[in-house]
């Protein structure tokens, strides 16, 4: 038996994504993003103290909450806040480029990064609806990097299909990437430079430079280059020196569980996924 | 905006939902688990009005509701679920599936910037950050420019202009003027931008009482006042009350199963079921249900206890 210190993929994939922020950065998440709520918050204890961070839909700033709730919008993200602004403000310092960083996810994420939170079929004729991308469309297009998370990388496989998560093209646009079928980001004279990081379950990738499609960069101890590409619609670009993530410390996932007693960071994970530890 | 001077706006919660016409543009406030009409909504889906355009930021209960009421013909919103706490709203997704309600999926600052040219009295606004999305395949109002200044195509969208806007708020005196505790959501902007606003307040205080907390907004910009304590229930109003998880729970079960058992399980049960607001605090539990939802403020424990009682 391994005597060595657990850590959950939740706890992980939350280092992760907070690894993403650098400090002195302005920082925002926005509804239905339990995981960048808690990476902010570690961030901001941990690496990016002089982190500017605004608390979602809330528009708190620098808020310190007892614990972290099930939804965005509650008065616990705005305990301890330094001040309030009201929400237009943070789109407007995003429209003016002076945004660094926010987080996206979707039901479909595309080779270059592009996003769907809105629907699958057509605004006429809807199959499946989604919830929609919140801030997503113009805060993709405005930050100044962001972070791309999801935790259901790993292919569902129905009777008579695979269905993706992350695909080759995604059947509706809600959240711009590096590439559109309206042009690049520099054709179409967007603010922000898109998507840097794209934190999964499976791995971690960035984008090639020259392709701008996602490049894997680190794999977990139980992922496999094979892996990623089994459960990819899409051929992603292979770092040459893909490595295993390097896993945070002891005292990291330590501070991660006192701040999150809710365990709003295993919201998003299939139950299955939850059963995977790695130890330290 | 309109100007409104009355000096008592003060009305019940069935003559100000009358104000709300078949087919107005109509902007709810609050947003997600935080603040939301719904005392407003549940009186329009008794009334039976139909065919309104909705407009807000992001949503969950309020539009839910609304569309599992069969009030809703347009949805102009740019998320409506109940986050990772019950996941994807039920009633929405059918009537979008089944074309019962046309999708008009919008972007949270696209939504704001376009209240704001209301608010200016501006006819649209120029934006970027529309390029390159989908999204303009909802709006075919959307018109593209050349920027006369840089040459550099902008997009613009034109300002929103709501009939009404529903806004709950914590304290209103009778004159209209409004306190509202943080966060502010969209609703000072919607009230900018609106022809009517109505509120329904947790609390109507004497005007030298509002005095001396100062008002958030003033008087002439409210239309219609009401007082309607836990109006925004199941959705939270702080101080007042924390958001009702196990309420939401029932809901979700009646969403879920389809819309009979919606009507059947819940509609009839909290909506037609009660004839006044009053009737509707005593069904769901009462002071009882109040005091526990009024808890937060005792501990940390008591308050994280609300996020995972069903």
């Amino acid at each position: 038996m391994n005597d060595g210190f657990e850590v959950g993929i939740d706890e992980l994939f939350v280092v992760n994504v907070a690894r993403t922020i650098k400090d002195r950065s302005t920082v925002f998440h926005g509804v239905s993003s339990p995981i960048p709520m808690v990476a902010m918050y570690f961030a901001k204890l941990t690496h990016a103290k002089d982190m500017v961070y605004f608390g979602g839909v809330s528009s708190a700033v620098d808020p310190n909450p007892p614990f972290l709730p099930y939804t965005t919008n509650d008065w616990v993200m705005i305990q301890g806040r330094t001040a309030m602004v009201t929400v237009d403000k943070i789109f407007d310092l995003a429209q003016r480029g002076e945004l660094d960083r926010s987080f996206f996810s979707g039901a479909q994420i595309d080779k270059y990064g592009n996003q769907n939170v809105s629907l699958i079929g057509t605004p006429e004729k809807c199959k499946i609806k989604f919830p929609g991308g919140a801030g997503g469309c113009n805060l993709s297009a405005d930050c100044v990097n962001y972070t791309i998370w999801t935790t259901r990388h790993r292919v569902q496989r129905k009777k008579d299909r695979v269905i993706y998560a992350l695909v080759e093209k995604c059947d509706f646009i809600t959240n711009i990437g590096h590439v559109t079928p309206y042009g690049n980001r520099r054709d179409l004279d967007l603010v922000g430079n898109g998507p840097d990081w794209v934190v999964t379950e499976l791995g971690v990738f960035d984008f090639d430079p020259e392709t701008k499609i996602m490049r894997l960069r680190y794999l977990y101890p139980d992922t496999t280059v094979e892996t990623i590409l089994e459960n990819t619609e899409f051929r992603p670009v292979i770092h040459p020196e893909v490595r295993i993530m390097d896993m945070p410390t002891r005292e990291e996932v330590e501070l991660i569980r006192q701040i999150d007693p809710l365990k709003v960071r295993q919201l998003e994970f299939q139950p299955e996924e939850l059963k995977r530890k790695f130890y330290i | 905006m309109g100007i409104f001077v009355e000096r008592n706006k003060l009305t019940t919660l069935e003559d100000a939902a009358r104000m709300v016409k078949d087919g107005d543009i109509v902007a709810i406030g609050g947003g997600l688990c935080l603040r939301e009409p719904i005392a407003m909504l549940r009186e329009l889906i008794r009334q039976g009005r139909r065919n309104l355009h909705i407009v807000g930021t992001a949503h969950g209960f309020d539009v839910d509701l609304a569309c599992g009421g069969g009030i809703v013909g347009t949805v102009e919103e740019t998320h409506v679920s109940f986050e990772q706490d019950f996941g994807l709203a039920p009633n929405y997704r059918r009537a979008c599936e089944s074309g019962a309600v046309k999708i008009k999926e919008s972007c949270c600052n696209t939504i704001i910037n376009q209240l704001r040219a209301a608010e200016f009295g501006m006819p649209f606004v120029p934006m970027r950050s529309i390029k390159g999305s989908d999204e303009i395949r909802f709006h075919p109002e959307y018109k593209e420019f050349t920027d006369p200044f840089t040459g550099k195509k902008v997009i613009l969208v034109p300002a929103l202009e709501p009939d009404v806007a529903i806004i709950h708020v914590n304290k209103a005196d009778i004159h209209g003027n409004v306190k509202i505790e943080p966060p502010y959501v969209a609703d000072v902007l919607f009230m900018r931008a609106s022809k009517k606003v109505i509120v329904t307040a947790e609390e109507i205080l004497p005007e030298e009482e509002m005095k001396k907390i100062g008002p958030t907004i003033p008087y002439y910009e409210i239309t219609a006042v009401v007082h309607a304590p836990f109006g925004a229930h199941p959705t939270s109003c702080y101080p007042y009350y924390a958001y009702d998880r196990a309420h939401i729970a029932e809901y979700m079960r009646a969403a879920l199963a389809g819309p009979e058992a919606f009507k059947r399980n819940y509609l009839d049960k909290y909506v037609f079921g009660v004839k006044s607001h009053a009737e509707y605090i005593e069904r769901i539990g009462g002071e009882e249900k109040m005091r526990l939802l009024a808890s937060w403020k005792e501990s940390r424990e008591k308050w994280m206890e609300l996020f995972t009682y069903e």
